[in-house]
Order: C-alpha cells, then sequence, then structure tokens
C-alpha cells in the first residue's frame, strides 16, 4: 500500500479533459516525479491531491483514507502541503514570519488564550518561534531571516517555499518545478537538499519538474503523463529508455534520430 | 480652546477609535473591505440603547450585548459571502448598510427616521478612554498570536494559506466578527454619548469615514489606526470652516496614497515602547526634528510585523513585456 | 389586470436603466475582476453634464444628451487613469483598487456638493408629462422613451461586442488578459474603450435618470441597485446583468405599487440575500475555479 494512491482521477474543464482516467501509487519514504510535457495535466494533479480543484471522477487515498473533494486546508493538515509552480509566498512577510505563520499547527491555544494571555500561550509561542528557528538553521534561511519575501533571491524564495510547506510538518510533501529558473549549481544543492529532506523530516516526496538530471538523479519512481493521461510508470532506467517518452517529449521526428 | 471642548473632540475620537479598531483587523490585517460597518455600529447603538432605557440594564452589559448582536449580524452575512470572492463581501455590505437604516427609519419604538432623544448620558471620557484601552490591549494580543498571523496570512496569499492548513473562511468569519463587535460597542457608547440616535448618523459616509481612517493610519498598523482615528476625528473639529472640502481632499487623498504610499502612515510598522526607547537614545543627537513628527517616530521604532511594503518596491520589481497583461488581474 | 399590466411597464422602465448601468459597471468588472465602485459618480455627472447642457447652454435635447454621454465618458477614462492604471502597472492587490475606487467616489460626489452645491434640480419638461393609450393602458411617455433609449442602448452595446473586432479583442481580454496581450492586443487600451463604453452607459442613464426623478450629488448610490442586479445576474456576465436589472425593477415597482414604497429600497438587499442563499453564482453566471 502506497502513502498516496490515485485511482482513476479525472478532471474537466467544460469540455476540455485536463486529467483522464490516471491511477498511480507513491510508496511511502519514496521521492517520486511526475514528469510529462508542457500541458500534461501534472500541475492539475498537484492541484487535484491538495484539494484546490474539486474531482470530476476517480478517487485518491492518502494513508488508507479517502481525501478527494475534501477543502484544501483539510488535506494539508491530513499531512500532504505543497510548493506552487508560481511561487506563492507571503510577499510582503519576513522569512522568519512565512516560517512562523505555517509553524501554527504546532500550538494549540485558543483565540481566547491569545487575546487574554491565558494557559499555555507564553510556553506554546516560545516552541513555534523555536521551531521556526530551528526550521530556518537547516533549510539555510538564517541569514535571510529579517528579509521581506519578495525581495529574495529567486533560488532562496523557492527555499523560502519548501521550508514553509515542511513547517506543517506534512509526511507527503509535493513540490512543483522546484528547479524552474536555477542554475545547474543551484539545481545540485536542490538535489541534496531533496534528498535530506527525506531523511530529516522523514516524509515522501512527489516531485513535478522538467530538468531531466534532477528528476533522474533523485527519484525511484517516475510517472509520466501526457495529454492528461498515464503514458507510463517506472524507475529513472525504464522511462530513458522507453520509446513512448522520449516521442511524447520530442514528437514524431525524433523516433528517427534516437 | 477649553478643555470642554477638547474634551469633546477626545471623546469623538475614541468612540471613532473603537470602531477603526476592529475595521482595522478586517481591512488591514485580513484584507477585506467593508462598506457596511456604520451597520454594525447602528445596531449596537440601538440594542445598547434599548437595552439600557427600556430594561435599565448598566451600561457595560448594554455596550457588551449592543457589540455581540452586531457580530452576531455580520456572521449572516459573512456566512453568505465569504466563500465567493471578495466583490460580494463589499456589494452585501453596501446593501446591509443602506438595508439597515431604512429599517432603522421605519420602525416607530426607536422614533423612525426622526430620531430616539432622551438616551440617559453616561458616557464620558474616562470610560471612552477605559474601552479603548481594553480594545486596543486584546487586539494587540490577538494580532501577536497564531490567529492573527493566520489573518495576515489570508491577506497575503489566501491560496497558500489555505494549502500550509489555515481555515481561510473560518478565519475571515473570525476576524469579521470581531470586527463588527468592536462596531457595535462604538455605537453603543455614540448613543450614551450623544443622548440621541437617528438612523442616518450611521450612513454610507459613516463606513466610508471609517476605512478612510484605517487607511490612513497604514494597513496592518494598529498604532497607525489610533494616530488616524486621533488625527483626523480632531482636524475637522479644528478646521470648521473647511467642512465642505475636508471630504473632497479625503478622497483625493485615498487615491493618492493607494498610488503612491499604499502603506499609509505607519506601513504595517507599530509603535513599541522598546522602539522608543531606542529612538530616544539615539534619536536626540540625530535629528531633532525627527521627534516631533509620529510618522517620522515611528520610522525608526520598528516592531515589525511584516506588514503591506508593496508599491516602490514591487513597481520596479517586474519588468517583462507583458506586465500590462498581468497586470489586469488584481490577484488577491 | 390592467394595473398590473401598467406596473409592469413602469417597472421596465426603471429596470432599463439599472441595467444600463449595470452592464457598464459588469463590463469593467469582467475586464478587471473588481468593483469599479466609482461608477455612480460618473452615472450623477452624466446627470449633471445633461443638466445644465439644457438648462445653462439651451442646447437641444438631443445634444444636451450626446454632450452629457461623452462627459461622462472621458471622466470615467480619466478616473481609471489616475486611481488604477498605476495600480495596475505594479500588480496591486485588489483590496487596493476597491479602496482607491471608493477614494474617487468620495471626490467626485463631494466636488459637486462643494461647488454646485447640495440641492435637489428638476431637469426641464422635454417630454409632455401626460401619458398616451395604448387600448386600455396608459403609458407615460418619458417611461416609453427611457425604455426604447435604453434598450436601443443595450443592443448597440451587444452588437458591437460579439460583431465587431474590438468587441472581439475586449472578449479575449477578458476571457484570458494575458493570453490576449499575447496575441497582440494592447490591454491597455482594451481598459480604455472599456471605461469608456461604461462611462458612456453611465452618462445615458443619469440623464434619464434625472429626467425621471431628480438631479442631486447622491444620486450616485442608486448604483447600488445595479451592483445587486450584477450579482443577480451573476457578476461579470452582461446578459445577466441586463435581466437581472428588468428583474430588479419589475419587483420594485410591484412592490411599492401593491404594498409600500417604503418597502421598495429594501427589496434589492432581500432580493440580494436570496440569490446568495439559493445561487450565488447568479442566474447567468458560470461556477469558476480558482487558478493555481
Amino acid at each position: 500500500m502506497g502513502i498516496l494512491e490515485v485511482r482513476n482521477l479525472t478532471k474537466t474543464f467544460g469540455g476540455l479533459v485536463a486529467v483522464g482516467d490516471v491511477s498511480f501509487a507513491v510508496k511511502r519514504g519514496s521521492i517520486s516525479g511526475l514528469i510529462g510535457p508542457n500541458g500534461a495535466g501534472k500541475t492539475t494533479v498537484f492541484n487535484l491531491i491538495t484539494g484546490v480543484y474539486k474531482v470530476t471522477s476517480g478517487e485518491i487515498v492518502f494513508d488508507g483514507r479517502p481525501i478527494h473533494n475534501l477543502e484544501p486546508h483539510v488535506i494539508a493538515n491530513m499531512g500532504i502541503t505543497r510548493t506552487f509552480q508560481n511561487i506563492r509566498l507571503f510577499k510582503r512577510l519576513s522569512v522568519y514570519n512565512n516560517i512562523l505563520t505555517a509553524c501554527h499547527r504546532n500550538a494549540r491555544y485558543s483565540i481566547a488564550d491569545a487575546v487574554l494571555r491565558l494557559r499555555g500561550f507564553k510556553a506554546e509561542e516560545r516552541r513555534m518561534r523555536e521551531d521556526a528557528d530551528a526550521l530556518m538553521e537547516v533549510m539555510g534561511l538564517t541569514r535571510w531571516r529579517n528579509s521581506v519575501a519578495h525581495s529574495l533571491p529567486y533560488g532562496v524564495q523557492r527555499r523560502l517555499e519548501i521550508a514553509r510547506a515542511l513547517a506543517v510538518k506534512p509526511k507527503l510533501l509535493l513540490l512543483d518545478e522546484p528547479a524552474a529558473g536555477m542554475n545547474p549549481d543551484e539545481t545540485q544543492q536542490l538535489m541534496s537538499l531533496i534528498c535530506r529532506i527525506r531523511e530529516e523530516f522523514n516524509c515522501t516526496v512527489l516531485v513535478i519538474e522538467h530538468r531531466m538530471d534532477l528528476i533522474m538523479g533523485i527519484c525511484e519512481n517516475i510517472i509520466v503523463l501526457n495529454f492528461g493521461r498515464k503514458l507510463t510508470e517506472g524507475s529513472p532506467g525504464e522511462i530513458q529508455t522507453d520509446p513512448r517518452v522520449i516521442e511524447a517529449y520530442l514528437g514524431e521526428g525524433a523516433k528517427i534520430g534516437a | 480652546m477649553d478643555w470642554f471642548y477638547i474634551k469633546g473632540i477626545l471623546i469623538l475620537s475614541g468612540i471613532n477609535l473603537m470602531a477603526v479598531l476592529g475595521l482595522s483587523l478586517l481591512t488591514g490585517f485580513t484584507g477585506l473591505f467593508s462598506f457596511g460597518h456604520a451597520g454594525f455600529m447602528a445596531i449596537g447603538a440601538y440594542t445598547a440603547a434599548y437595552l439600557g432605557v427600556k430594561m435599565g440594564l448598566p451600561l457595560t452589559v448594554a455596550l457588551l450585548a449592543g457589540g455581540f448582536s452586531a457580530g452576531l449580524v455580520s456572521l449572516f452575512i459573512g456566512k453568505l459571502t465569504l466563500k465567493l470572492k471578495g466583490d460580494y463581501f463589499c456589494i452585501a455590505t453596501l446593501g446591509f448598510g443602506e438595508a439597515i437604516r431604512l429599517i432603522l427609519d421605519n420602525v416607530q419604538t426607536f422614533g423612525g427616521a426622526r430620531g430616539w432623544p432622551g438616551i440617559p448620558i453616561r458616557v464620558d471620557l474616562w470610560n471612552v478612554a477605559l474601552v479603548n484601552v481594553v480594545g486596543i490591549a486584546l487586539l494587540v494580543n490577538l494580532v501577536n498570536s497564531r490567529h492573527g498571523r493566520n489573518m495576515i496570512a489570508v491577506r497575503e496569499e489566501e491560496l497558500a494559506a489555505k494549502t500550509i492548513g489555515i481555515d481561510t473562511f473560518r478565519y475571515k468569519m473570525i476576524s469579521l466578527f470581531i470586527s463588527a463587535v468592536y462596531a457595535g460597542v462604538a455605537g453603543g457608547l455614540v448613543g450614551y454619548y450623544t443622548g440621541f440616535l437617528q438612523p442616518k448618523m450611521f450612513s454610507l459616509n459613516k463606513s466610508t469615514e471609517l476605512t478612510i481612517i484605517v487607511i490612513f493610519g497604514g494597513i496592518g498598523s494598529i498604532s497607525g489606526s489610533v494616530l488616524g482615528a486621533l488625527l483626523l476625528t480632531a482636524l475637522p473639529e479644528i478646521l470648521r470652516a473647511f467642512a465642505l472640502w475636508r471630504l473632497v481632499v479625503y478622497g483625493a487623498a485615498v487615491i493618492f496614497i493607494m498610488i503612491s504610499r499604499p502603506e499609509g502612515l505607519m506601513g504595517g510598522k507599530e509603535i513599541t515602547w522598546k522602539g522608543i526607547a531606542s529612538l530616544l537614545q539615539r534619536g536626540l543627537r540625530l535629528h531633532p526634528a525627527a521627534k516631533s513628527q509620529a510618522g517620522a517616530g515611528a520610522q525608526a521604532s520598528v516592531g515589525d510585523r511584516g506588514g503591506d511594503r508593496d508599491g516602490n518596491g514591487s513597481a520596479s520589481g517586474s519588468g517583462s513585456g507583458d506586465r500590462a497583461a498581468q497586470s489586469i488581474k488584481p490577484s488577491f | 389586470m390592467d394595473q398590473l399590466l401598467q406596473q409592469f411597464i413602469n417597472g421596465l422602465s426603471i429596470g432599463s436603466v439599472y441595467a444600463l448601468m449595470a452592464v457598464g459597471y459588469s463590463l469593467v468588472y469582467s475586464i478587471m475582476n473588481f468593483s469599479n465602485f466609482a461608477h455612480g459618480g460618473i452615472i450623477m455627472l452624466g446627470s449633471y453634464f445633461g443638466f445644465f447642457l439644457l438648462t445653462l447652454f439651451k442646447l437641444p435635447f438631443s445634444a444636451a444628451f450626446l454632450g452629457a454621454a461623452l462627459g461622462a465618458s472621458v471622466l470615467a477614462v480619466l478616473v481609471e487613469r489616475i486611481a488604477y492604471k498605476p495600480l495596475r502597472m505594479r500588480n496591486a492587490p485588489f483590496l487596493y483598487f476597491i479602496i482607491s475606487a471608493m477614494g474617487a467616489s468620495m471626490f467626485i460626489e463631494n466636488f459637486v456638493i462643494a461647488t454646485i452645491g447640495p440641492t435637489f434640480r428638476t431637469y426641464p419638461a422635454v417630454f409632455s408629462r401626460s401619458p398616451f393609450q395604448v387600448g386600455p393602458l396608459f403609458v407615460g411617455r418619458l417611461d416609453t422613451m427611457i425604455f426604447v433609449t435604453s434598450a436601443v442602448c443595450l443592443l448597440l452595446l451587444v452588437y458591437f461586442i460579439d460583431h465587431t473586432k474590438m468587441g472581439k479583442a475586449i472578449r479575449a481580454t477578458a476571457f484570458n488578459a494575458r493570453a490576449a496581450a499575447l496575441m497582440g492586443i494592447n490591454t491597455d487600451m482594451i481598459v480604455i474603450l472599456v471605461f469608456a463604453i461604461g462611462g458612456l452607459l453611465a452618462g445615458i442613464a443619469g440623464v434619464l435618470f434625472g429626467m425621471k426623478y431628480t438631479v442631486y450629488p447622491q444620486m450616485g448610490a442608486i448604483t447600488i441597485k445595479s451592483f445587486i442586479a450584477a450579482v443577480f445576474g451573476g457578476l461579470g456576465s452582461i446578459p445577466g446583468a441586463v435581466l437581472g436589472s428588468l428583474v430588479l425593477g419589475v419587483v420594485e415597482t410591484l412592490v411599492s405599487g401593491y404594498f409600500s414604497s417604503q418597502f421598495r429600497d429594501l427589496i434589492s438587499f432581500s432580493l440580494l440575500i436570496v440569490i446568495l442563499v439559493f445561487r450565488p453564482i447568479g442566474l447567468m453566471g458560470k461556477p469558476a475555479e480558482e487558478k493555481a
């Protein structure tokens, strides 16, 4: 049993089938890749898993419980968090406050406790701040602590978004094109970061990426989408040699060259 | 100016401030825009007056009940509109504010459109000040907690807030409820200060005035709201001769603030004790003039809650060709 | 029965003016994705333009009518240039647009109060007040003229949007501004165009409304009814806005005719509540999912 099981997932917009009858499973503790040409429906799959879109038909089971059509915040609290292709940080907040906000799940005090400074407010708040500091340290964001998010370099913004997602302590982390806009050096660092995240945060990672070096370098299992359907699935070795994948990426003519 | 006159202005500022504090939470921290807060004030005012005059309840109970009833009504509006796009909420509050006024115009128990005179005057400077001190303290505590940060997250990027597990609808509702309670209490104070209530005291203009104070003070700053309420209530009283042009200037100023300095007077920063102390330490030597001006002082005394720093920074940020196209659809 | 029909016709006449306002507002909404709350101010200015062109400059009605529409149109574009364009250029959040719109609305209304004065003014009688008879019905000349004028304007607008190249560009921009810009549509020009059309319709609505009732600085507040009509029909949908306005106009006249005119202004709000409870996307709106 995988941590995430997607069965016959379909999403249509009007008459357009964005995702059609897609099934796959993600193994607990793995790093898996979701690839495919532009418009293959990868981000739509993420949006369906995280509840941003409502599912047209099919089901999504996370940790043995169906989650399709639950509210996004419920799904996040069950243990799935994500990053966005077009980074969505709390732009005008500092790095620290971005992370601290996401740590909100680590405290339990109510609104009355907060307003009247009752019970464990101080202790819980202090623990949250420690959590946030620790997370910044692990993610190498400490030197940017008080910088406003939208003023950060692009790569740091991506890293901050991952850190924010990790603050919720997810069991499954979805990364939507984390290497976009990064140079090869930064991509290398990102790859080791993703591997480290799996170990240190004990979570499963599913990543959408166009950079094949990243996908082939860290993923154990790769799912290939094309035109909203699942083309194939397999290990990096299998995917690299699969003629259908090459064709999907490079078009009919590439066969001759390949 | 004699003390009586100054006291009157201070009480009026205090009443306005109470309503502005609530609106500051809603607009400044949660990013929701209301055209109907005068309506919540009206509900609070008439409820509090009714409970005090007709049922003889003490002032504190009457004010709280007034605030609470305004809060209840706000939950109804929120339930209908806060799951939809922001415009629905705006239009609903606009309609609500006008509807409350029309209903009160026709309720003869409360004197209808002619008004309700003879409410005992029980509000003085000390109890207005007390209400405000409590109001500010509670709000500061709320804003500096995980709940306050969640509201700010809703304002900054709603979708991202959802994906880190924040129930954005719930936080919008809470924010609306609290802001309506504050407005209701402020309304209650109005009745017990002027001794007279009339539906047209709670017109759309009143709602707009409250919002303008929040914007002047600075989106996402409580101390800004306090300064704004004191300045903008006192100014027109002092410049009576200018009354006709006051709102013209306000309108122009609001546009000007939005296009040039959307962070307002305080710009998401707060005046804090620590900030004032450090300012005093270096301030005097540095620039004698800085102390006299509240805005400049605030700049130095940073209690950063990461407020609104859009504007100049992001204007230069993107320079691509389809910038115009992106900017057409404001995303919030 | 005759009375019912009579009220119905009156309602259509009022509803058609709401429609003129609501369509301008919806058009801007569909492109900019925010509610232009300064629309009421433009309607009021249009009404004053018409009034002064008729009384002060003694222009013939058709010239005054045209002048009011053009004047309102120019001012609507001016408001966009001053209050919204700088915000568009830096991708400001939704909230800032609303606040800026509120500022503009406040400025316009109070500027008129400060310069022209707060008094109510009555349009000179352009049309004879005596109604004409169709079978058993007495139909007001003014009401008929209002309805016909509004209908013609709306038909012209629909033709423009559906059958001209510029109309197509507007639809494309409403559908996806970014893609439209990539296709070579000058989206900034589209924004100007949309505000110009909205202003034109607002000016016409202002003159018609002024003729039916009176002219006064706060008359922009009636746009709340067109906002509600637009929500009723489905925010951003032009046929929806027309339908919503007509329904609102008819229901209002019927209620004030059969119950009490005091309830008339509460109708729009009640209608808003009903639609939000049962069908928040409006009569003709399409459910939309936020793009991630």
